[in-house]
């Protein structure tokens, strides 16, 4: 096969020939190109140095192939390649040595390389695969904010509904209070009774569209009421037993049916299922859990600021399975959010867990050794048992709180005048002491000047807020039982462990329940 | 089409009709940051609607618009990381050009799935040149004149671009340019 120089010069642009005397016999269009006072007939010293072997004994081997590296004598341009040496002098078969810096300077270009060059190729990947990361990574960032856009919108739009929620729920309740202040007073008349029926119905369904309105804005519509944990979990037992499974046994032993602890009926029913959730995924072969109830009482330390642990009676919860357990390590990371030993868990189950105790002014530990089981312990504070710590507030009035027709002393604070005067009517016609107050800051004032069983207060109100209000209240009066009601859902943090809330509109029947609870 | 040239149209809505064109665009169309993501296939349809509805808030024909974008593609790929195979390709427009498939060789290795079109240069002489345009797509020579003019642009040349004859899926292009002074 013979090639022509000018094949030659297309596939090695910086090729050059050199006879027995070293002198340059053809070269390449690029050597022509960067190096212009390179000439054929030029002694090859003249213009370049061979880095890898001497002048003197080019020759010496006269066959065969040698890795070889020039460079100008000007030190600009490197060429590598190989020498093949053949009868009539010797082909440098060199290309420019290409680095970061020449390959964006513009110094050297692709007709300075052969066509199938893959230093070239791969140089221009590498420049590629830049100009994409670089692509990416501003793809990303701009995915992020558009999440982050999209995640303020919707959280605007929930707080907008939430907001009015807030206000048709208030509405709502002023309209069902003075339906059932009309039934009572004037429920003997047939036709009364039938209208004030029609109004209620009505302003129940107005309530269903305002609950459907918050779950889409994403705020729970729970209440928090004493609630008997055994009853929460006999009346569930059925979906709890489903959810562990056929091969795992749920054992269920319930000791606490005669106390109650103020929580979150779903808050709590979300809690078992979590825990039993991972009790099963520690028995993938199946297995047992002893899920238990008890009342005992010590002190709980309050997750919720510095405060002094408190004594008091609580329902203790116990989960135990004997799954596969958790080494140490496992075990004190096992309560961070996003942490999960699960290939597919989201790490959020006993941080919720853990959360939502803490908000009800509980604990949650657990006990575990690798292959020994898990047992999580949650103690929930009971109603009304707190003792009130020693702040040198004495509570004078304590015992004579209730009357024996459990008849109670109520502070009740709204500033709605229509809702403040059909609540004060339906209090008062069961009996209790009613003092009503249109704003927080008339509350403190009765507050300081007597002595109450119950406050029931409105949170949001222009001034003194409802929580505001029940922090002060409780400070002042130890033993005050603590009712707020809201159309809103409050944030869950700015209530504390103990106080009872309920959502507007209410039932008139469910507030008096809870008030003589 | 790649989306990397979603991006680009999506700059040069941005650099010369404001940010709102390019959301109004995206509002219009129903795609978002999904459809320009840089390393994905797209449907050639997805990228001539993009064209078409950028056209019409230019207030240009669709082909009018493919030439402005074939001129701003230069200016797109003088940024950034790409700059840098911009000025390797070649040190002048013919020599560039004569390069042109060598650097879509490396493209296409480095984006599977490109449909990339080749540029031969049937004639070299000073201030005039005939390329021959191959691609298996339809209706890209506004674009294609475009780049040229982009490359004039680049190299600090003036001229003009003519179409001389169209195959069945090759176009001839007849480049007459001169030095900018
Ligand atoms: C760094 C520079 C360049 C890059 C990264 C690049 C990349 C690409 C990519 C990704 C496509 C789309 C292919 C597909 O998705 O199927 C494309 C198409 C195309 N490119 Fe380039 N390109 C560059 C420079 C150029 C230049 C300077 C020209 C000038 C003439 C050019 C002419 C074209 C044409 C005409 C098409 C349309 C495809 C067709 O006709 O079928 N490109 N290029």
């Amino acid at each position: 096969m013979n090639l022509s120089e000018d094949q030659i010069g297309a596939l090695l642009p910086a090729f050059m020939h050199v006879d027995h005397a070293l002198k340059i016999s053809a070269m390449g269009p690029a050597i022509a190109r960067h190096l212009p006072h390179v000439r054929v007939g030029m002694l090859c010293a003249e213009a370049f140095t061979i880095v890898n072997f001497g002048i003197a004994q080019f020759f010496e081997r006269k066959t065969g192939v040698e890795a070889i590296r020039i460079i100008s004598l000007a030190g600009n341009v490197s060429l590598s390649g190989a020498a093949i040496f053949h009868e009539n002098g010797c082909l440098l078969a060199v290309r420019f040595v290409l680095s970061e810096e020449t390959f964006a300077s513009g110094t050297l270009d692709l007709s300075d390389f052969g066509h199938s060059d893959p230093v070239v190729l791969s140089s221009m990947l590498i420049a590629l695969q830049r100009a994409m990361l670089e692509e990416s990574q501003a793809t990303a960032i701009e995915l992020a904010h558009e999440r982050q856009r999209s995640a303020d919108l919707l959280e605007r739009t929930s707080r907008v509904a939430g907001y009015m929620a807030h206000d048709f729920n208030n509405l709502l309740s002023i309209i069902q209070l003075n339906t059932k202040r009309l039934s009572s007073r004037f429920g003997h008349d047939a036709k009364v009774e039938k209208l004030a029926n029609i109004i209620h119905e009505t302003a129940s369904r107005g309530s269903d569209v305002t609950q459907s309105l918050m779950t889409l804005s994403q705020q729970q519509i729970d209440t928090l009421q004493p609630i008997s944990v055994d009853d929460v979990i006999t009346d569930n037992a059925a979906i709890l037993r489903s959810l562990v499974g056929s091969t795992i046994s749920l054992n269920i032993n319930l000791q606490a049916a005669q106390r109650k602890s103020i929580v979150s009926y779903n808050g709590l029913l979300n809690g078992l299922i979590n825990l039993l959730i991972n009790a099963r995924e520690a028995m993938p072969q199946g297995g047992r859990i002893d899920l238990s109830t008890s009342v005992s009482s010590g002190l709980i330390p309050s997750e919720s600021g510095p405060q002094i642990p408190k004594p008091c009676d609580y329902i203790a919860i116990r989960v135990a399975d004997n799954g596969h357990g958790m080494s140490d390590a496992l075990l004190s990371r096992a309560f961070e959010p996003l942490f999960s030993s699960k290939p597919n868990g989201t790490g959020l189950g006993l941080a919720s867990v853990r959360n939502f105790v803490g908000e009800m002014g509980g604990d949650v530990w657990l006990e575990s050794a690798t292959g020994q089981g898990t047992t999580v312990h949650l103690r929930l504070p009971v109603a009304g048992s707190s003792v009130a710590p020693f702040t040198g507030v004495v509570d004078t009035m304590s015992s004579t709180s209730l009357d024996a027709k459990g008849q109670q002393r109520i502070l009740l604070v709204e500033d709605e005048p229509y809702a403040l005067e059909a609540l004060f009517e339906m209090l008062e016609s069961e009996g209790h002491a009613v003092t009503a107050c249109k704003s927080g800051e008339e509350a403190l004032i009765a507050v300081g000047q007597e002595t109450y069983d119950v406050l029931l207060s409105d949170i949001v109100m222009p001034g003194q807020n409802g929580t505001e209000v029940a922090r002060q209240a409780s400070a002042a009066q130890p033993s005050i039982k603590v009712i707020l009601m809201s159309g809103y859902v409050p944030d869950s943090a700015s209530l504390e462990p103990g106080w009872m809330f309920l959502h507007k509109p209410m039932d008139s029947a469910e507030l008096l329940r809870v008030i003589s609870a | 089409m790649y989306g990397m040239i979603h991006r680009a149209m999506r700059q040069m809505v941005f650099e010369q009709l404001g940010e709102e064109a390019w959301l109004a665009l995206e509002h219009r169309l129903k795609i978002g940051p999904t459809e320009l993501l840089t390393g994905m296939v797209y449907e050639d349809t997805l990228t001539f609607e993009i064209v078409a509805e950028a056209a019409a808030r230019f207030n240009l024909t669709v082909d009018e618009c493919l030439f402005e974008f074939g001129r701003y593609w230069i200016r797109y790929a003088e940024q950034g990381s790409l700059s840098s195979i911009m000025t390797f390709t070649g040190q002048d427009l013919a020599s560039f050009i004569a390069n042109l498939d060598r650097l879509h060789l490396a493209v296409g290795a480095a984006m599977p799935g490109t449909r990339l079109p080749s540029f031969t240069t049937l004639e070299r002489n000073s201030g005039h040149l005939v390329v021959e345009y191959r691609s298996d797509r339809m209706g890209l020579e506004n674009f294609v004149c475009g780049l040229f003019h982009g490359l004039m642009d680049r190299f600090d040349t003036h001229g003009d671009v003519a179409i001389t004859s169209r195959g069945e899926k090759s176009v001839v292009f007849e480049i007459r340019y001169h030095d900018g002074q």
